[in-house]
Formats: C-alpha cells, sequence, structure tokens
C-alpha cells in the first residue's frame, strides 16, 4: 500500500514539469548569482589604477595593486574618466597615484588620492585599507622605524572559507524551506479544495500512510535539488566543503522534514489554496532575510536577533554550516540541534491534532 | 431481504442549525435506494455520515451489520464513494489512478475491466483534465467500485451533464444494480429517481417528508391524475366549472397555458369535455409524476443552481 503510493506521489512530482523547474531553477539560480558574485576569488570588484610616478615606492604600489587578489585591476581609464566610469558600475573605486609620489625631497607630492562610490561601502574599506597598511609600512622603512603595536590573527576555524561558501550553505537551507514548506502547504490545501482528500478518505487507507507518503516523495525532490546545488558550488565556482557529504545530505533531510512539517501546519490553518500561498509566504520571506541566508544576523539589532536566531531556519543553517564547512558534527553545538528538534516535535504535534484529510 | 443499511434517529448539527433532523429509514441489499430532495436538504450530509465522512450529533447507523461509530474501517472495506463534485489527481492516467485506488483494498477488481465497464477503454491512458463532463462522471463512479463493493455510494452523480450523458449514466447504475449491488444515490432530478430507485426517501430541511417504494408514492399523490392544455379563447364561465373539478394553475407563469390536477379518475371525463369547449390547442392527459408528489409535500419545486 506504501510502497504504490509513494512510487505515485514521486510520478506525479516528477510529471508536474513546472513546478518541478521551479524548485530546481530558484536554487541553481541563487548559486549561479553568488558564485559568479563572490565564487572562485575574492574580488571585491575592478579598480581603475592610474600611475603617474615611476619612482621605486609608486612602482611597488602599482605591482602589489596589480597582484592582488582582493581586486582586478585596469590600468587604461584616464584619471578624468574615473569618476564617470564608477558612476556606470565598470569600476568600483580609482586609484591615482600623483607624479612624482614616493621621491623623498620635500616638495613632492605625498598623497595617493582614492577615489570611491560611497555606497560600496564594502569596496571601499577593502582599497582603502589595502593602500593604508602598504602606506604605513613604506613610511616605516623611510623613516627607519620599527612596528611596535601589532595584531595577532586567529581564525576561527582553520579551513579555507569564503564569503560563497557561507551563501552556499545559506542557499542549501532557503531552497529546502521554500520548496517543503510552499510545496506542501499549497500542494495539500489543493488536495483538499479538489476533495481529493475527501476521496482519500473514503478508502481504507491510513491517514499516517498518506502523509508519510507524501514526505518521502518529496524528500526526493530535496535530494536532488541539495545534490544539484553542491555539485554547481563545489565543480564550478570551487567552493570549499570539507564535511561528509553523506552528513550535510542526512542534515538537510531533516531540515526538509521540519519545513514539510510546517507546511502541513500552515495547511491544517487554512482554509483555501490562495490562502495557503499567502500564509507560506508570509513565513518563509522573513526567514529568508533574518535566518542569516545571505549574511551574518549578528549586524542585526540585539533585540531582533535574541528572536529571529531561534526561527526555524537559523539553527539549522547553523548546523548545516558547522557540518559542511568546518567539517563537524550536528551535535557540536547541542542548542541548535535542540532548537531544530523542538521545531519539529511542535509542528508534528500540530500536525497530528490539526491537519485532517477529511472536512471533521 | 436483508437490510444493509440501518439509520435510526440520525441528528447532525453545525452550531444551531440542524442539517439532519432526526431521520430514520433503512436499505435493503441490491435494491437502488434515492433521497430526493433540494440542495441544502440535508441528502449529501446524511450521505456522508453513513460513509464515515462525518460524525453524527446522534442516532445509531449500522452499515453491513457494523456500527459506523466502531467498525469504519472494516465498513470501508466494503463500500464504494462517488462524491459529489471530487477531482482527481492531475498528473495520474485513469490507468494509474484506479491502480493507486486498487492499492487501497486488499480485494479489488482490474482497472482494464473497471474501464471497459463504462466504455472508457480507449481513454486508460489519458489524464482526468482531459476528459469530457460526462466521461470524467463515468470515472468517477467507475472509481468507487475498485473494491468491487457491496454498496455503491452516489452523490448526485448525473448533476451538470446534458440529457444523453445523463441517461449513459443511468445506463451504468442499471448495469451495477443488476451485479447485485446495493445502490443509495442522492439526486434532485424526479425523473430520474423514478426511473432508478426501488426506494425514495423525499428530504427538506434535514427532515424525511415521505419514504416509500418510488410506485407507491407516485401513487400516493393527492391528485394523480394531470391534465394540461393551452387555450387561447378563456371563458371565465368554463374556467369556474373546470376549476371546481380540481387544482387549476397556469404552467409556469403562462398565461394561456394550464394543468388541471384531479383526485378521481371520474372527473377526468367531465373535465375532458370542459376543456374541449375551449378549442384548445393541444391538451395533454397524465399521471401525477415524483415531481408533483414532491411539490405537494414540500410546496416548492426543485430548482437547479
Amino acid at each position: 500500500m506504501f510502497w504504490k503510493l509513494f512510487s505515485t506521489d514521486v510520478k506525479m512530482l516528477f510529471r508536474n514539469k513546472q513546478s518541478l523547474f521551479w524548485a530546481f531553477m530558484f536554487p541553481v539560480l541563487f548559486t549561479f548569482i553568488f558564485g559568479f558574485f563572490f565564487g572562485k576569488n575574492t574580488s571585491v570588484g575592478t579598480i581603475a589604477l592610474v600611475n603617474n610616478s615611476d619612482t621605486q615606492i609608486a612602482q611597488n604600489l602599482d605591482k602589489v595593486v596589480s597582484d592582488s587578489t582582493l581586486f582586478k585591476v585596469n590600468k587604461n581609464i584616464a584619471e578624468n574618466d574615473i569618476k564617470n566610469e564608477i558612476k556606470k558600475s565598470k569600476v568600483s573605486a580609482g586609484i591615482i597615484i600623483p607624479e612624482n609620489f614616493g621621491a623623498l625631497d620635500p616638495a613632492s607630492p605625498k598623497q595617493i588620492k582614492i577615489i570611491y562610490d560611497p555606497g560600496n561601502a564594502q569596496a571601499n574599506s577593502v582599497i582603502s585599507g589595502f593602500v593604508r597598511t602598504y602606506l604605513t609600512q613604506v613610511d616605516f622603512q623611510v623613516q627607519g622605524a620599527k612596528q611596535i603595536f601589532t595584531v595577532d590573527e586567529e581564525k576561527t576555524s582553520d579551513k579555507a572559507l569564503n564569503y560563497f561558501d557561507f551563501v552556499l550553505a545559506g542557499i542549501l537551507g532557503l531552497s529546502l524551506m521554500n520548496s517543503s514548506i510552499i510545496g506542501i502547504a499549497v500542494g495539500m490545501s489543493k488536495y483538499r479544495e479538489d476533495k481529493i482528500l475527501k476521496r482519500i478518505t473514503t478508502t481504507p487507507l491510513p491517514s499516517w500512510i498518506f502523509i508519510v507518503s507524501e514526505i518521502t516523495s518529496r524528500l526526493i525532490i530535496n535530494l536532488l535539488q541539495i545534490g544539484i546545488t553542491l555539485s554547481i558550488g563545489y565543480f564550478i565556482f570551487d567552493a570549499h566543503i570539507y564535511g561528509n557529504i553523506f552528513i550535510i545530505l542526512a542534515v538537510a533531510m531533516v531540515g526538509a522534514v521540519l519545513f514539510q512539517l510546517i507546511g502541513f501546519v500552515i495547511a491544517s490553518l487554512s482554509k483555501t489554496t490562495d490562502a495557503a500561498q499567502g500564509m507560506a509566504t508570509a513565513v518563509t520571506i522573513p526567514m529568508m532575510f533574518l535566518a542569516g541566508v545571505f549574511f551574518p544576523i549578528d549586524t542585526l539589532p540585539k533585540w531582533l536577533y535574541s528572536a529571529v536566531q531561534y526561527l526555524p531556519l537559523a539553527p539549522l543553517l547553523r548546523i548545516i554550516r558547522n557540518v559542511a564547512l568546518e567539517a563537524g558534527s550536528p551535535f557540536d553545538n547541542p542548542i541548535n540541534a535542540a532548537i531544530v528538534g523542538g521545531w519539529i516535535a511542535v509542528s508534528l504535534i500540530f500536525s497530528i491534532f490539526m491537519f485532517r484529510l477529511s472536512d471533521e | 431481504m436483508a437490510k444493509v443499511i440501518e439509520v435510526k434517529n440520525l441528528i447532525k448539527k453545525y452550531g444551531k442549525l440542524s442539517a439532519v433532523n432526526d431521520i430514520s429509514f433503512s436499505v435493503e441489499r441490491g435494491e437502488v435506494f434515492g433521497l430526493l430532495g433540494e440542495n441544502g436538504a440535508g441528502k449529501t450530509t446524511t450521505l456522508e455520515i453513513i460513509e464515515g465522512l462525518r460524525k453524527p450529533t446522534a442516532g445509531n447507523i449500522k452499515v453491513l451489520g457494523h456500527d459506523i461509530k466502531e467498525g469504519i474501517s472494516s465498513i470501508k472495506q466494503k463500500i464504494g464513494v462517488q462524491l459529489q463534485s471530487s477531482a482527481y489527481y492531475s498528473f495520474l492516467t485513469l490507468n494509474e489512478i484506479l491502480n493507486l485506488f486498487c492499492s487501497f483494498y486488499p480485494k479489488h477488481l482490474k482497472a482494464k475491466d473497471l474501464l471497459e465497464m463504462v466504455d472508457l477503454t480507449d481513454k486508460a491512458n489519458a489524464y482526468v483534465g482531459n476528459l469530457s463532463g460526462g466521461q470524467r462522471q463515468r470515472f468517477s463512479i467507475v472509481a468507487s467500485l475498485v473494491n468491487d463493493p457491496e454498496i455503491v455510494f452516489l452523490d448526485e452523480p448525473t448533476t451538470g451533464l446534458d440529457p444523453v450523458a445523463r441517461r449513459n449514466l443511468w445506463n451504468i447504475i442499471q448495469k451495477i444494480k443488476a451485479q447485485g449491488k446495493t445502490i443509495i444515490l442522492t439526486t434532485h432530478y424526479m425523473e430520474e429517481a423514478e426511473a432508478l430507485c426501488d426506494h425514495v426517501a423525499i428530504m427538506d430541511k434535514g427532515k424525511i417528508l415521505a419514504i416509500d417504494e418510488t410506485h407507491k408514492l407516485v401513487e400516493s399523490a393527492e391528485n394523480p391524475y394531470v391534465i394540461k392544455f393551452i387555450a387561447k379563447n378563456i371563458s371565465k364561465e368554463i374556467f369556474k366549472k373546470i376549476s371546481s373539478l380540481g387544482d387549476m394553475a397556469n404552467l409556469f407563469g403562462k398565461k394561456n397555458q394550464f394543468e388541471l390536477r384531479l383526485k378521481k379518475q371520474g372527473d377526468v371525463n367531465r373535465a375532458l369535455e370542459l376543456v374541449q369547449k375551449l378549442n384548445p390547442e393541444k391538451i395533454t392527459v397524465g399521471n401525477a409524476t415524483l415531481e408533483d408528489v414532491f411539490i405537494e409535500l414540500t410546496g416548492r419545486t426543485i430548482l437547479e443552481d
């Protein structure tokens, strides 16, 4: 009974081409977009470099800027065109080394000009910091001084990770959330509206078999989503995945079950398919931005951070990142596992008591 | 004959509204039993309580000897249900849907035979969305037969169909009956109930107003003889005489079309003589129908949605 229903459910999911297309297209699109921006290297953009000086110091700066992987360099832009090029978003900033910069006579210019878009704070801080660091070192050398105060840097991870790795894990959670919550909430509401659920209850099929079959069949789609997203990230954009792939998939499946149960909760509460669609969107959109898919949530105001860290997606993403990027265990931080477990328990209990195949 | 359904003092309330108000009836094995009434009369609610889809507020129901409160899972093995306006999976073919439903039962028929029964063999690999209204209803009925049920519930199986498709479904229902199955159907088509049902219960506002063998119900009409005529020359004197013989009314508000209902057969000839004096364009003489009985009982005709 179960296997026939399961195989039929899988068949139906794969025949619904439009729904299937978007289930895969959504994470693929996000992975490509973020991959093109942040994958492979950590470049913050292209900078225009105009070097009017032939001193050693200026030539050295020219070389370190050109060799840096932090940005791409374009030396073919005239000094007067830099602002326009920035406005056209063709370059992120400009560095102008004035004539005779680096000569040690008092009359020679002592300042390098950086032109930037104040709206591009990330590029500005990286370029400005890079040039300032270089100039500080030159200052020490010229003055024959030694640096007294330095920084001892310690990474939380010994792994080579970048922003794309962070976002890729977020995209995994996001795609699971969207396809599971919306898929179940809208799918079950449509079944109810079309009286398919009612028709099922006229048969001896136990409700739990119907529900388990719905969940497990959708896990196949989720597995493919995760597989495709990880493959694109890893093979095309050189994402760093250090964790065991089977543990990553297992955690993802737990997340998928959690979100499917939330989908059942929404289907229980909504009376129509339109209402289910609206409620599902209202649940997923805030989580997409507040649970740490695209950026760390510790930049949020404290009161908001305190609340959103308990949203279902937030602890799941922390677990996925720990497993995928740090090769850790899902239980390294038991609080994250407990929050996910708590959400599963609450959604399951609610679904058991509230989700009905029949009208009564 | 053995009773396969026994309903005693069934009540169903939604808040203060009584959808079903203390009704009792029984259905015998092998018969077609009709629940007849307007939309909102309580037919579907009654049917769905018997099918185990809704819980009764009060009353006792036995289906095939099982109390529905305790033995619903056993009952579901032996009944077939066609719901009013139920859809089927969009991405499965007819063959696949039947095979899926077959898998829910330990004992079931073959999809191929079922499709053959309703002349849908050539549509075996089609989706439900590609069927005509009549084909969809035929499929809906045959999907209720996958487990070779002892009792088949059909909820307004012909609503919304054209006359030809409706007649086709009547044939199918008669075929099902010929297999010895018990059928309980709801309808608001009087001629359908008359053509198909052995017993009919007329429901109105949650109550059963009358229940009997179909032909006996028709015979029980207060005015079993009906003369319909079209007269353009209206003589008040003659009309007064005709009206004194029975109930006279305009037909559907048309000024020159009349209907005379008579209690006694003996009055029919006298009434015809009087009508002839009006030089009528057309006269028909007939017996009362189930519709006439329904109008007498409820004071209304059934209007379709």
